[in-house]
């Protein structure tokens, strides 16, 4: 006992010092937002020197030995050069990149999502404008469209590696098991569908799930569909909807939801907690029959279905729910240069080789989606590169959404699981069974929180 | 030691003056490491605090508007309340069933290292993903929990919905605190182990029984290593981030929201270190408030011998 007694003096350091350790992590940064932009006058010449490279990016399994597979090759063709690559899936990644950004310590070449253009170099102080690096890409590549996309604060801050937009993807084995064989291509089909789920297999099955940002996805979708208008101008984002508009956008997705259509959140939160569909029980299990997700993430949800239901996995139609194609496309992501990066002209040389040039663009294939760049995509179907899945699904959601994204959708504080704007609106209709009138003021004034100018 | 003790004849000034602060030396590494993360960093972060500053904007205001918006936002002051029933929650269980376990364990029980090192693993695995796995397999709505609900009742309740009920779901995460109680047993049985024997034997010819034992003797005994876990549980409480965040990610609904939760998503998915350092600050005076009270109530009820 008396050695307790000695250490009354350390107890009281421990309570306080204990204690800071928190504060101390709130206090590390530094803001890194006065940069300087840099001309767009080039950059030194490759020298032939040693030289070192690093590149970040996120993804799947697939993704990750593709990348390294390309990055051995251009060390190979460029034997100068060795490229330290970083790599993790998705969750959680936006955060590190996002203090990396901040703190200037981010790889010379990182593959960007695009809302992180304004996020994150909004002024143009974490990218490169590559037009200073302009010798070693082949920006001819691109439709003037598409790499206009990656034009922020007049600096062309990153490349696009693909265009994305959402389509259906459906469980066919669970659908033919609830006496459906074809997929849905209505609403009334939607609504069918619902309704043979929990007559024909019970209360559990589910012809679709939709998380919180998924909702909202589904609702400017549908909103489109009716209205043909964009949600809000690309260049100012100012809503282009009414609330009594986006009320009705809201109740279309409750009426999925009453309608035993869509799982409800409840449902799912219960089995699930915070677990991603594509690993929840029941997607595995094809309790939940359907999701509507980017053209490029075929592969994540086929592959993590049962020997069972694996077979079934289909690229379903885009419906039309009015008279205009709703839905909107972007750009799936970029690969950028960061301000900080040594060696330039290297990492363009980099980026040329994996988004351009024969050899690299035929091993990344499809493996970041189709490929934007027409050289790239030329060189990864002469290779047979080019996953059917996913160029099936590019296909119809190129062929059928007519409407632009503005920046600020995307906002982490609106789509962030569990905790964003998003979700706050569908758990409160959920739960509380209340309609979209009653919500939209949430979603109004979450959005005017993150910059949108709202007219409604 | 016996250099110190050693006579400074025929010693040169350098080499007095190095034995005199040679311990300053040794202590200039942690002293470094100590300035470095957490002296500047909590300077800055209460510098922060009264800013507006974000990542990639910069500061643009100074004022008191993080600390106003944090007691008038309703999102935040619920975090707050949530932190506070979870800590009260989790505090006094985890450490009455720490103490519970201690008290087997101190007995001569066959496989008794067996037992201490399967109950201290909890405390190891801490917060992962496989954690996370687990506890939604056990809690989900038709897992191991309610399954055994159903069983008991003979099919007639069925069981909450754990994970998804904002009444229940508090409960999920607090019970993944309490469940990792190893190191507050571990730290309760070598106080045990330092109660006299003698004590016992004196109680138990004036005929004190098992109970009157415990009460009397050994909670008395044992009173300053019970103070100094519930300082240390007071501040892990408050500080909770990783159940919440690979459970439930703080829903549903807010739910299970603690401000160690928020400070996170204010400053690594928002950039607002601003509010962030505010909350760190407001979470750091709570914590401080309720060591000195426990500081100041142990004269009431903590025993040192030497003292008396």
């Amino acid at each position: 006992m008396s050695n307790a007694i000695s250490r009354r003096d350390f107890l009281k350091v421990t309570g306080a010092v204990g204690a800071a350790g928190l504060l101390a992590a709130c206090g590390g940064g530094s803001s890194s937002s006065t940069a300087a932009n840099s001309a767009p006058a080039s950059v030194a010449a490759p020298s032939g020197d040693a030289v070192e490279l690093s590149i970040s990016w996120w993804g799947g399994e697939s993704r990750h030995e593709a990348y390294q597979a390309a990055i051995a090759a251009f060390s190979e063709a460029n034997s100068n050069i060795t490229v330290n690559p970083t790599f993790a899936a998705w969750s959680g990644w936006e955060d590190t990149m996002s203090t990396k950004f901040a703190g200037g310590v981010a790889e010379d070449v990182c593959q960007v999502n695009w809302n992180w253009l304004y996020n994150y170099s909004g002024n143009a102080q974490t990218f490169l404008d590559l037009n200073s690096v302009s010798d070693y890409i082949d920006f001819s590549q691109w439709d003037e469209a598409t790499l206009g996309a990656c034009y922020v604060a007049n600096s062309q801050q990153a490349v696009p590696v693909s265009m994305t937009g959402r389509i259906f993807y459906w469980n066919m084995t669970t659908f033919n098991k609830a006496g459906i064989t074809e997929v849905p291509k209505t609403l009334d089909d939607l609504m069918a569908a619902g309704a043979a789920f929990q007559s024909q297999l019970g209360d559990d099955y589910y012809p679709l799930h939709l998380g919180g940002y998924d909702r909202m996805i589904l609702t400017v979708f549908y909103l489109e569909s009716i209205y043909g208008k964009d949600w809000a101008d690309p260049a100012t984002s100012t809503l282009n909807y009414t609330a009594d508009e986006i009320a009705e956008g809201l109740d279309f997705i409750k009426s999925l939801v009453d309608n035993h259509v869509v799982m409800p959140l409840p449902t799912y939160y219960g089995n699930n907690g915070s677990t991603a569909a594509n690993q929840s029980n029941e997607w595995i299990t094809g309790k939940i029959a359907g999701i509507f997700e980017w053209d490029s993430s075929a592969a994540k949800y086929q592959d993590s279905l049962d020997e069972e239901n694996r077979p079934g996995f289909t690229v379903g139609e885009e419906i039309k729910f009015g008279d205009y194609n709703g839905g909107f496309t972007k750009v799936s992501m970029g690969l950028a240069i960061t301000q900080t990066c040594q060696h330039p002209a290297e990492a363009a040389m980099l980026i040329n080789f994996l988004l351009n040039e024969e050899e690299g663009a035929s091993i990344m294939g499809s493996e970041c989606g189709i490929p934007a760049s027409k050289s790239g995509l030329a060189a990864a179907e002469a290779a047979g590169a080019i996953d059917e899945l996913v160029a099936e699904a590019n296909g119809k959601v190129m062929a059928f959404n007519a409407f632009q994204l503005d920046p600020l959708f995307e906002d982490d504080t609106l789509k962030a699981d569990g905790t964003g704007v998003y979700q706050e609106v569908f758990d409160t209709i959920d739960y509380d069974g209340v309609s979209g009138a009653d919500v939209v003021d949430i979603l109004l004034d979450g959005m005017e929180g993150v910059g949108y100018t709202i007219n409604a | 030691m016996k250099a110190n003790n050693a006579p400074a004849v025929g010693r040169t000034p350098f080499q007095k003056w190095c034995d005199k602060y040679q311990g300053l030396f040794y202590l200039i590494p942690w002293i470094i490491g100590f300035v470095v993360f957490k002296a500047i960093p909590f300077g800055q972060s209460l510098f922060y605090s009264f800013t507006d500053m974000n990542f990639f904007n910069g500061i643009s205001e100074y004022g008191l508007m993080n600390y106003i918006d944090a007691f008038t936002t309703s999102r935040i002051t619920k975090a707050l309340i949530t932190t506070f029933q979870y800590s009260f929650i989790t505090v006094p269980l985890k450490l009455i069933f720490a103490l519970f376990i201690a008290y087997i364990l101190n007995f001569n029980i066959k496989f008794v290292n067996l037992f201490r090192t399967a109950y201290y693993i909890p405390s190891i695995l801490g917060g992962s993903v496989a954690i996370a796995v687990l506890w939604r397999a056990v809690f989900r709505d038709d897992g191991l929990i309610n399954t055994l609900i159903k069983m008991i009742t003979f099919g007639a309740f069925d069981g909450p919905s754990w994970l998804s009920d904002p009444n229940y779901a508090l409960w999920v995460i607090c019970l993944l605190r309490i469940w990792q109680f190893g190191s507050a047993m571990v730290l309760f049985l070598a106080a045990l182990k330092g109660v006299p024997a003698d004590l016992y034997e004196a109680a138990t010819i004036d005929g004190a029984g098992k109970w009157r034992q415990f009460f009397s003797i050994t909670v008395p005994m044992i009173t300053p290593i019970i103070f100094y876990n519930l300082v240390t549980q007071i501040c892990q409480a408050f500080q909770e981030f990783n159940g919440p965040y690979i459970i439930t990610n703080g829903g549903p609904r807010n739910a299970t929201t603690l401000i160690s939760l928020l400070v996170y998503q204010y400053a690594f998915q928002q950039n607002e270190m601003g509010m962030a350092s505010a909350l760190a600050w407001i979470m750091f005076v709570i914590v401080c408030v309720l060591t000195i009270i426990a500081f100041t109530s142990q004269k009431k009820w903590v025993y040192y011998s030497d003292e008396r």
